[in-house]
């Protein structure tokens, strides 16, 4: 007698929307940003989120014209059986490989800033291990872990937040629009595959209460995330400013070094446990949707059972790369370049062939 | 589906012949599905078989003549169950002194007298304590009400004190625990269903509920599972609690066990069902959730802002217990840097002359702790004091003055077990002391890397917990509007609704407005 059924309500959606895509602040995503539009980098969130909008929007508006329906099925309804796999075998190989990306990332992190004499293998295993359990017992339970520890979560960043701009200084944020106007606007389109993981959650609409969770909880989501996201660059910013920045890789974990806490000097164990569980629910949420996909593609009903073969396969592609700081980071570059395209077009030609097929008038 | 395999395999591997049992007493169940004839001779030789009556002392069997009618009867009754002073002034008696010739036996016993012809029944009548009369020429028997089990009487809650609020706890008699739940609601629509739940001690349950609110999937999830059990005696809820836990191998507990007769009213009037037996000085509250573990009675008898004081400490002891020496592994060994230089120079000095690596100081510690608390709970009363005073203060003190381990883990050890006794329900104090150990170890393979990972693990364990359907952090995640008493308790005019996770017929508390 589960009151729920298992379904996600605004809260635990939220949580993931917020876990997923907040988490990137804490990698080395902003040091692309601050290396290509220097101080200015907090504006082309601003922008990011801007042209976001239109994406979001026409795929909300098509997600939402239909009832019982995900991502998945309103591809391969609007798109056919041949090009719908198309698109969704696209879709899972960018994630996946996002996946591999970004969790050799985190395992890069751990190793080089915390545990230096642990081999990166373990790190990797435990890593990933644990985001298979929570993917393997499914979504609602990522989101109901994700809202419990959101408060804490929330709570660690805003005190990095906070103490870091406290203890930065306000004129690095001058020149208010750092490279120019022109370097803002194009780097705030090409990088928009920071928020392409909104694409994401289309696939889990049928996990989800109600419609109305899910377009509540995307637009909450997407406006928290960038405001999030915009003050964790101006703290940033103004602890190292621009010219240093662009050589940090990892400017969150820096920041946690740099910044102290009353009598406490080195505070970076402190906010560490909260980043990890939010990186290990996050790696859930994408082995979740991996999985997803993965079975939407081959037709497997009961996809849970997938990850943990997904999970091995990607601890094996994450421990190829060597010398991961430099070469993850090139790698990134490739994978922002091609998700950014398709998290722009791909609502549009959905909603453009939903509405030649006369979907929104139902 | 292939692990059952392999488990089938390997059990066939190490499988043993054992020989076969015949099952006893074949021929007494064959007796019991009878019905007595009108002979009492026939009768009584029966019953004499199935109680083995010279060899059985206390099974007493009274011949006597009623008076008036002039009929041979005889008195069947257990001595040490059943009150001999109400059988001589309800039963014999009465028929003794009869001289009214056309009196109907039924008049002349107590007003509260039944028949039954069915061996069975008689028998489960004899063994609750009353008395059967039979009489010769009538195919029937008379029961007469005379149970008088020993037991003790209401006394003080032991285990969840109160500073605040009512004091009573149950007792071991199911009849007492009812009546005291029913002081407590006084409403008609309280239901006290009974079942028998063993087949060979009989013993009985009684499930209660309010029949307007409980939710009805529930309850027949639970009688479904009551009736499914297959076992020769269940002799009290403790034991019964294994039987119809969902995972018996959780380390999280999933029904919730008080002996506050206030708890249980106040669970039962949310909806909730509460199970009683005899021989048990405790009801069992089901479907539980993680939070009513770890909310206490008193909490709501307090003032607002004291009550939730108490929550916070709770909480704090919680996380104490089961993170304070398993961050110190962890800070100790992976992240020396955080800690302040003075306190840093402070420890290493207090560390330099104990041979042990911190893993297994702490480790050595938390065990003694354990022990200590498990021998001071086992041992006789006289003997108590000296246990405490041995174990608290010699044993810790010797240890330092030993260099076996410094006195900044004593401390962090002492605070822990400390923190561990807020947690008042027994079933989650032994699921955090517990998990203390695996967070120790994880602690110290991987500093707090390993210790968030464990945690993160938990909690996704944890949400994915159920008990009878109900999810077990409900109403935090899966949310719910409804009810918001989880962390903090909310005032009181403002907890309206019944917990919706329950999915209660009537969800608001307050009838009209």
């Amino acid at each position: 007698m589960d009151h729920t059924k298992g379904m996600l309500g605004i809260r635990e959606f939220f949580a993931i929307i917020l876990v997923t895509i907040g988490t990137k602040l804490t990698d080395n995503t902003p040091t692309g940003l601050f290396n290509e539009v220097g101080n200015a980098a907090w504006i082309t969130i601003i922008i990011m989120c801007l042209v976001s909008i239109i994406p979001i929007y026409l795929l909300t508006k098509v997600i939402t014209s239909y009832e019982n329906k995900n991502l998945v099925d309103i591809i391969y309804h609007l798109l056919g059986k041949h090009i719908g796999f198309f698109v969704i075998l696209l879709l899972w190989l960018t994630e996946t490989y996002s996946i591999v990306l970004s969790s050799a990332m985190y395992a890069d992190i751990i190793e080089t800033m915390y545990f230096v004499r642990t081999p990166i293998l373990i790190i990797y295993i435990v890593l990933i291990g644990v985001a298979a359990y929570g993917a393997k017992k499914g979504i609602e339970y990522i989101g109901s872990a994700a809202w419990i520890t959101l408060i804490g979560l929330n709570i660690a960043l805003f005190v990095v937040l906070i103490l870091s701009i406290l203890q930065g200084r306000i004129n690095y944020i001058f020149p208010i629009f750092g490279n120019g106007i022109p370097e803002i606007l194009t780097e705030g389109t090409t990088n928009l595959s920071i928020f392409g993981e909104f694409l994401y959650f289309g696939f889990i609409v049928t996990s989800l209460r109600s419609i109305n969770v899910y377009k509540k909880g995307i637009w909450i989501g997407l406006f928290y995330v960038s405001i999030v996201f915009m003050f964790a660059l101006i703290g940033y910013v103004m602890l190292f400013d621009y010219v240093s920045i662009g050589n940090l890789n990892y400017p969150f974990h820096e920041s946690i070094r740099y910044i102290q806490l009353g009598f406490l000097t080195n505070v970076e164990s402190l906010f560490l446990p909260f980043w990890l569980v939010a990186s290990f629910l996050r790696f859930s949420f994408y082995l979740y949707i991996s999985a997803l996909l993965f079975g939407a593609l081959f037709k497997i009903k009961q996809f849970n059972y997938l990850v943990p073969s997904i999970a091995i396969l990607i601890v094996f592609l994450g421990l190829i790369p060597e010398a991961p700081v430099f070469s993850l980071f090139n790698l990134r570059e490739i994978l922002v370049y091609i998700t950014a395209p398709i998290f722009l077009l791909l609502p549009l030609v959905l909603w453009i062939a939903a509405k030649l097929k006369g979907e929104f008038k139902k | 589906m292939e692990k059952m395999r392999i488990r089938k395999f390997f059990n066939k591997l190490i499988k043993e012949e054992h020989p076969r049992f015949e099952k006893a007493a074949s021929e007494d169940d064959l007796l019991k599905e009878k019905q007595i004839d009108s002979s009492l001779a026939n009768t009584l030789e029966i019953f004499k078989k199935i109680y083995y009556v010279p060899n059985n002392s206390d099974v007493s069997i009274r011949n006597i003549v009623i008076g008036g009618i002039n009929k041979e009867a005889a008195v069947l009754t257990i001595n040490s169950i059943s009150d001999t002073k109400l059988i001589e002034d309800l039963v014999i008696r009465p028929l003794l002194i009869n001289d009214d010739e056309s009196k109907e036996i039924e008049l002349l016993l107590s007003p509260q007298v039944r028949k039954a012809h069915e061996i069975e029944d008689i028998l489960k009548e004899i063994n609750s304590g009353n008395t059967t009369l039979f009489v010769d020429g009538e195919p029937n028997a008379y029961i007469i009400n005379t149970g008088n089990f020993q037991g003790r009487s209401v006394e003080k809650a032991e285990n969840e004190v109160v500073v605040k609020g009512p004091k009573e706890s149950f007792n071991e008699q199911a009849m007492t625990n009812i009546s005291l739940i029913r002081k407590r609601i006084r409403d008609e629509k309280l239901i006290v269903e009974s079942t028998t739940i063993s087949k060979r001690a009989k013993n009985e349950l009684y499930l209660l509920y309010i029949k307007d609110i409980a939710n009805e999937e529930i309850l027949t999830n639970i009688k479904s599972k009551l009736n499914s059990l297959n076992v020769d005696s269940i002799q009290n809820l403790s034991v019964l609690e294994e039987y119809i836990e969902d995972n018996i191998y959780s380390i999280f507990p999933t029904i919730l066990y008080t002996e506050r007769p206030d708890r249980a009213s106040e669970f039962i009037e949310d909806g909730f069902i509460v199970l009683i037996m005899d021989n048990s000085p405790d009801v069992l509250i089901l479907p539980a959730t993680f939070w009513s573990f770890f909310h206490n009675a008193e909490d709501h008898y307090l003032r607002f802002l004291f009550g939730n004081f108490i929550r916070i400490l709770r909480l704090m002891a919680l996380f104490i217990t089961l993170f304070i020496s398993a961050i110190y592994i962890a800070i100790t060994n992976y992240h020396v840097e955080m800690i302040p230089a003075d306190l840093l120079l402070a420890i290493s000095s207090t560390r330099e002359i104990v041979p042990f690596p911190p893993l297994v100081e702490i480790l050595m510690l938390e065990i003694a702790f354990e022990l200590i608390r498990e021998g001071g709970l086992r041992v006789p009363k006289p003997i108590g004091p000296t246990i405490g005073i041995v174990g608290a203060l010699i044993l810790g003190q010797a240890a330092v003055q030993a260099n076996l381990v410094s006195p900044l883990v004593v401390i962090i050890v002492a605070l822990g077990g400390l923190s561990s006794f807020a947690i008042g329900d027994p079933n989650l104090n032994y699921t955090v002391r517990l998990l203390r150990f695996p967070f120790l170890i994880s602690a110290g393979v991987f500093g707090l890397y390993g210790l968030t990972a464990l945690f993160t693990f938990g909690l996704f364990y944890m949400t994915s917990i159920k008990s009878f359907g109900v999810p077990y952090l409900a109403p935090m995640t899966p949310n719910d509007s409804t009810s918001k008493d989880t962390i903090f308790r909310k005032l009181l005019k403002n907890e309206i609704f019944r917990p919706g996770y329950l999915k209660p017929k009537d969800i608001e508390k307050k009838a009209g407005e």
